[in-house]
C-alpha cells in the first residue's frame, strides 16, 4: 500500500483517502459530499469499470463500494480489484440494501472486508469506514510486525509449530526452512523424527510421550540429519495448550537451529576441560570426574583408585631433542594410556545423568594433570590389584619405543596407586598420597608401581621441589658463597678463607646440609662447584681491589668434579677471568673424595698443582686414607675434622688423635688446620698441641663478602676478640719480628 | 453539523396515487445540513442530478409499458430508491423499494400495473423537484 495513511510525525493519521463507487449520480454526490464533510478524502467513480481503472497504480486506504450497478456490479468489481496484487487485504466496504441478505453473502464471497446498508444517515457510514480503516490500520500492523518476526525467526534460525491432537503438526514456513525444507513441503510429525537418527528418535519419543502424559513442557535438544546429509542441533521448545475446559489439546511452540551456538558451547567446554596437546581430560576434568567417582563410591560403598603416572627423566627428553619432541612424547604417551583403561572422552560437568547404578563407569579416563604427569581414573576397584593390574598395563605400553624426531625414544613411568577410601576419603588426599606412592617409586629406581602405604608418607616430593628449585637456583643468582676466616692464632693473622655455599631461597637462607647432599646425589653439585670456584675467583679480585686481599679462598671439591676432564682448564679460566693469581683458589678435598678413584683424581691434582693450585684434605681422620698414597699426592694442608677438635679437653682420645696428625702433617711437610674451633680451650689445646692455624665460630662464623671485609676492619686488625689475648702475646714476645698484619696489607 | 438525525417519518401508507406535492421536509433538511450556507449550492448539485436521473429512468421504464423486463425494472428501482429516499421523494422511494422486493421475491401479480404506477410516482417527483428548482 503505498499510500496507505500514515502516520504524520505529530503521531495523528492524515486523511483517510476512499474509493467511492456508484452508479448513481446522486448517491454518488451526496454521499461524497456527506463524507468529505467528515473528514474523507473522496475519489468518485461512476462504475466498476472505472473504478477499477482508477486503482491501477494507486490505492486508496478504503473503497466504498455499491453493490449493484449496472455493468460490473459491486460484487464483480470486488473480486477483481482482490485480484490485483496489492490490493488484497483493501478494505472494501459494500453498500447493500436493507433486507437484501443475498447481496450480504454474496458481498462477502467476492472479498468483500465488510457490508452497510445503504443510508442517508451518514454519520453511522463514516463511523463504519472509520472502524474499518482502524482495523486495517491494526492488520497491517499486525501484518508488519509477523514480517517482522518471520524475519527475525529466519535470522534466529527460529520456526514456530502447533501440534493438536487427532489434527497432528502445523508447521510455520521458517520452521520449516530450520528443517532444511521449503515453504511448500508437507511436514508431518512422522517425517520431522525421521529425520533424528534412530536412537535419538527413541529417546526423543520417549520424551515426548511422558511430557504429554504429563502436560508438561518440552524443552530440549535433537540432533537432525537434514535430507542433505548435514547434521544440525535443533532445539525444541513447547508448551501445552489447554482448551476451554482446560483439557490439553496440543501444544504450541518453537524450533531452533542451535548447532553453531552448541558448537560453540562444546568447544568452550572442551578447552575448558580437555588438555590440548593430547586432548586428554585436564585436571580440572579429571578432579571433576574423580569428584563425582568418588561421590558414587560413598553412596554405593564401593573403592576407587587414583593412579598417578609420571614419566622417568621427561626432562632429558627435552633437554635432547627440544620441546616439540617434547610434546610429541606426550601425545603418543597420551594415545598409550588411553588405551589403558576404558576411556571415556564425554565432557562432563553437569550432573551424572540417572543412567542407571553403573552410570559411574563413565568417569573412567586418563588425564594430563599437567607436565609429564597424567593420571588414571578407576571408578570402581574391588582391591589393589585391580589398579595394580592397569599399572601393570601403563608400564607394558611404555616399554615400546617411542619414535621421537626420527628417532628411537625409551620412556618408563612411574606409578603411585591410591583407594578410597582406605588412602584417603577426599580427592585432594587421594592425589597426594598417590603422589607420594608414585615418588616412592621413582626414589627406588623408577619404571615401577607402588600402592600407598602410610609408611611412604613424607618423602619424596619436598625432594624433588628441591632438586627443581635447586636448578634454578644459579640462574637466579639465589646462591651465595660466605666466607670463614681461617686464622693463625700466633700472630693474630687471617690465612685466608673458607667458602661454603649458602643458598637463598624465598628469602630464606638454606643450610649447606639441606642441599648438599641432593646436589651430589643429582649430579647437580657439578653446576653448583663450578659456579662456586667462578664466583670465588671473582670475589678475590673483589677484595684484591679493596683491601689487598692476597690469601686463597678455599672451595670444597667433590669427587664428582674429578669426572670432568677440563676441571683444570676451567679453574684456570676462572682466575685468569677474574685477572687474580692462581694460588688464589685452594681446593678442599675429602678423603673420601680423593680414595675414591685414585688413578683418576692423582693426575688432575698433580696438574693444579703445577699451575699453583693448593689441595687441602679436608675432614681429616674422619675416613680412612691410605697413608701411603698420602706421601705421593701433592697435597699441601690436612684440616682436622671439627668432630676431634669438638672433644678435646674432654677425651684423651681426641688430643692423641689430633696429635697424631699434627705429628704426621710434619712428617710430610704438610700444613694443619683446625676446623670447627668454639672455645678457648679449644684454642688453647690446639695451640699447645702445635696446631696454630684454626677456623672456627671461636674467630667467625662464615660471613658474607662484605662483613668479612667489616670483620676484618673492626674486630681483627684492632685485636679486640678475646682470644687475641694469650696465643698471641706469647707468640708476640717469642717472635719479635712478627707483622700484625701479615700478607694483609693495612686497609685504611 | 450534528450526528443526530431527526427522526424518519415513517413509510406512507399505500395510497391511491395522489400526488404529492413537495419533498420531504426532513430530507431536504439532511440535505441543507451538508451545505449549511448554501456555499457549495449542494441542493440545487442534487436535485439537478436527481432531475436528470429521473428523466433517463422515467424513459426506461416507460419502454418497460409493453413487455416489461424485470431485471430492467430491478435496477431502475434500486437506483431509484436510495436517490429518491435521499432528496425526500419518499413516495417514489416507497413506491420502487415494494417493486424491488417484489421482484426479487417474484411476488409481483400486475407487472405492468406496477409499471404504470412506477411512472405515475416518477412524473410526480419530476414535478416536486421542478418545482423546488425552478419554483
Amino acid at each position: 500500500m503505498t499510500s496507505t495513511f500514515s502516520f504524520a510525525k505529530s503521531g495523528t493519521p492524515a486523511r483517510a483517502q476512499v474509493l467511492l463507487v456508484d452508479d448513481d449520480e446522486v448517491n454518488l454526490l451526496l454521499t461524497a459530499l456527506a463524507l468529505r464533510d467528515r473528514g474523507f478524502d473522496i475519489f468518485e467513480a461512476a462504475s466498476g469499470e472505472r473504478a477499477l481503472e482508477m486503482l491501477v497504480g494507486w490505492t486508496p486506504d478504503l473503497v466504498l463500494l455499491d453493490a449493484l450497478m449496472p455493468g460490473l456490479d459491486g460484487f464483480s468489481t470486488c473480486r477483481a480489484l482482490r485480484r490485483v496484487v496489492g490490493l488484497q487485504n483493501l478494505p472494501v466496504l459494500m453498500l447493500t440494501g436493507l433486507d437484501d441478505d443475498a447481496s450480504i453473502n454474496r458481498a462477502f464471497s467476492a472479498g468483500a472486508t465488510e457490508f452497510f446498508v445503504k443510508t442517508t444517515q451518514w454519520s453511522l457510514l463514516a463511523w463504519r469506514m472509520q472502524y474499518m480503516l482502524r482495523a486495517a490500520r491494526n492488520l497491517a500492523e499486525l501484518e508488519r510486525s509477523k514480517s517482522k518476526l518471520a524475519r527475525a525467526q529466519d535470522l534466529a534460525r527460529m520456526g514456530s509449530f502447533d501440534w493438536r491432537r487427532g489434527q497432528g503438526m502445523a508447521v510455520s514456513a521458517e520452521a520449516l526452512r530450520v528443517f532444511g525444507l521449503g515453504p511448500k513441503d508437507h511436514a508431518t510429525m512422522r517425517t520431522l523424527l525421521r529425520m533424528l537418527p534412530l536412537d535419538d528418535r527413541r529417546s526423543l519419543l520417549r520424551l515426548l510421550r511422558e511430557r504429554l502424559r504429563s502436560s508438561s513442557g518440552v524443552d530440549t535438544d535433537a540432533p537432525i540429519v537434514l535430507l542433505d546429509g548435514k547434521r544440525r542441533i535443533l532445539h525444541v521448545e513447547a508448551e501445552p495448550e489447554y482448551n476451554e475446559h482446560g483439557h490439553s489439546i496440543g501444544y504450541t511452540g518453537i524450533v531452533q537451529d542451535v548447532t553453531d551456538r552448541r558448537e560453540d558451547e562444546y568447544r568452550i567446554r572442551h578447552l575448558a576441560n580437555f588438555d590440548t596437546l593430547t586432548g586428554l581430560p585436564n585436571r580440572h576434568q579429571v578432579i571433576w570426574r574423580a569428584q563425582r567417582a568418588l561421590e558414587q563410591a560413598r553412596r554405593l560403598g564401593h573403592q576407587f583408585a587414583l593412579l598417578l603416572i609420571d614419566l622417568d627423566r621427561f626432562k632429558d627428553v627435552n633437554d635432547a631433542y627440544g620441546h616439540s619432541a617434547g610434546d610429541e612424547l606426550l601425545m603418543e604417551v597420551g594415545r598409550r594410556l588411553r588405551a589403558c583403561v576404558r576411556h571415556s572422552d564425554q565432557v562432563m560437568d553437569g550432573a551424572l545423568e540417572t543412567a542407571g547404578p553403573r552410570s559411574h563407569r563413565s568417569l573412567e579416563a586418563v588425564g594430563r594433570l599437567g607436565g609429564d604427569e597424567f593420571v588414571a581414573l578407576l571408578p570402581e576397584v574391588a582391591a589393589d590389584e585391580d589398579a595394580e593390574r592397569v599399572a601393570q598395563r601403563v608400564l607394558d605400553v611404555m616399554r615400546e619405543p617411542i619414535i621421537v624426531d626420527g628417532q628411537e625414544c625409551f620412556v618408563t613411568a612411574s606409578v603411585g596407586v591410591a583407594l578410597y577410601p582406605r588412602d584417603g576419603t577426599t580427592v585432594v588426599d587421594l592425589l597426594r598420597n598417590s603422589d607420594v606412592a608414585m615418588y616412592s617409586v621413582k626414589n627406588q629406581g623408577r619404571n615401577n608401581s607402588a600402592v600407598y602405604g602410610p609408611h611412604l608418607a613424607g618423602r619424596g616430593r619436598e625432594k624433588l621441589e628441591l632438586e627443581s628449585a635447586l636448578h634454578k637456583a644459579i640462574e637466579r643468582n639465589e646462591l651465595v658463597l660466605h666466607y670463614q676466616p681461617v686464622i693463625d692464632v700466633r700472630v693474630g693473622r687471617m690465612l685466608g678463607v673458607e667458602a661454603l655455599m649458602r643458598w637463598q631461597r624465598d628469602g630464606k637462607l638454606v643450610p649447606p646440609g639441606d642441599f648438599i647432599p641432593l646436589a651430589e646425589e643429582t649430579g647437580l653439585i657439578v653446576p653448583l662447584s663450578e659456579w662456586a670456584l667462578r664466583e670465588a675467583a671473582r670475589q678475590a679480585k673483589v677484595w684484591q681491589q679493596a683491601f689487598g686481599f692476597a690469601e686463597s679462598i678455599a672451595v670444597n671439591l667433590p669427587s664428582r668434579m674429578f669426572e670432568r676432564s677440563d676441571l683444570v682448564e676451567n679453574i684456570h679460566d676462572y682466575v685468569t677471568q677474574a685477572g687474580v693469581p692462581h694460588r688464589v683458589i685452594k681446593l678442599e678435598i675429602t678423603e673420601r673424595t680423593l680414595m675414591k678413584d685414585l688413578q683418576q683424581v692423582i693426575p688432575s691434582l698433580h696438574r693444579l698443582n703445577e699451575i699453583g693450585i693448593e689441595i687441602s684434605i679436608d675432614d681429616f681422620g674422619t675416613d680412612y686414607s691410605s697413608l701411603a698414597y698420602l706421601t705421593m699426592l701433592p697435597i699441601s694442608e690436612l684440616k682436622i675434622d671439627r668432630s676431634f677438635v669438638k672433644d678435646l679437653g674432654i677425651t684423651p682420645q681426641s688430643a692423641a688423635v689430633v696429635n697424631a696428625i699434627i705429628a704426621l702433617a710434619r712428617a710430610l711437610g704438610l700444613r694443619v688446620v683446625a676446623e670447627g674451633v668454639e672455645t678457648l680451650r679449644q684454642m688453647d689445646s690446639l695451640h699447645k698441641l702445635g696446631c696454630n692455624v684454626m677456623q672456627g665460630f671461636l674467630f667467625s662464623k662464615a660471613l658474607p663478602a662484605d662483613e668479612l671485609q667489616r670483620w676484618l676492619e673492626n674486630t681483627l686488625l684492632p685485636r679486640k676478640a678475646p682470644w687475641l689475648g694469650p696465643a698471641v702475646e706469647a707468640e708476640h714476645a717469642a717472635l719479635p719480628n712478627s707483622d700484625a698484619n701479615g700478607g694483609s696489607r693495612q686497609v685504611s | 453539523m450534528t450526528d443526530r438525525q431527526p427522526p424518519q417519518p415513517p413509510p406512507g401508507p399505500l395510497q391511491p396515487p395522489v400526488p404529492p406535492q413537495t419533498l420531504d421536509a426532513a430530507a431536504l433538511a439532511r440535505l441543507r445540513e451538508l451545505d449549511p450556507d448554501g456555499r457549495h449550492g449542494v441542493l440545487q448539485r442534487v436535485l439537478t442530478a436527481y432531475e436528470i436521473s429521473l428523466v433517463r429512468m422515467h424513459a426506461q421504464v416507460a419502454a418497460q409499458l409493453d413487455a416489461p423486463d424485470a431485471e430492467v425494472l430491478k435496477s431502475v428501482t434500486h437506483t431509484l430508491k436510495s436517490s429518491s429516499a435521499a432528496v425526500g421523494a419518499l413516495s417514489l422511494a416507497q413506491c420502487c423499494s415494494e417493486l424491488e422486493r417484489g421482484l426479487r421475491e417474484g411476488t409481483v401479480v400486475d407487472l405492468r400495473a406496477e409499471v404504470r404506477r412506477l411512472l405515475a410516482e416518477t412524473e410526480t417527483a419530476q414535478s416536486a423537484v421542478e418545482a423546488m428548482l425552478h419554483p
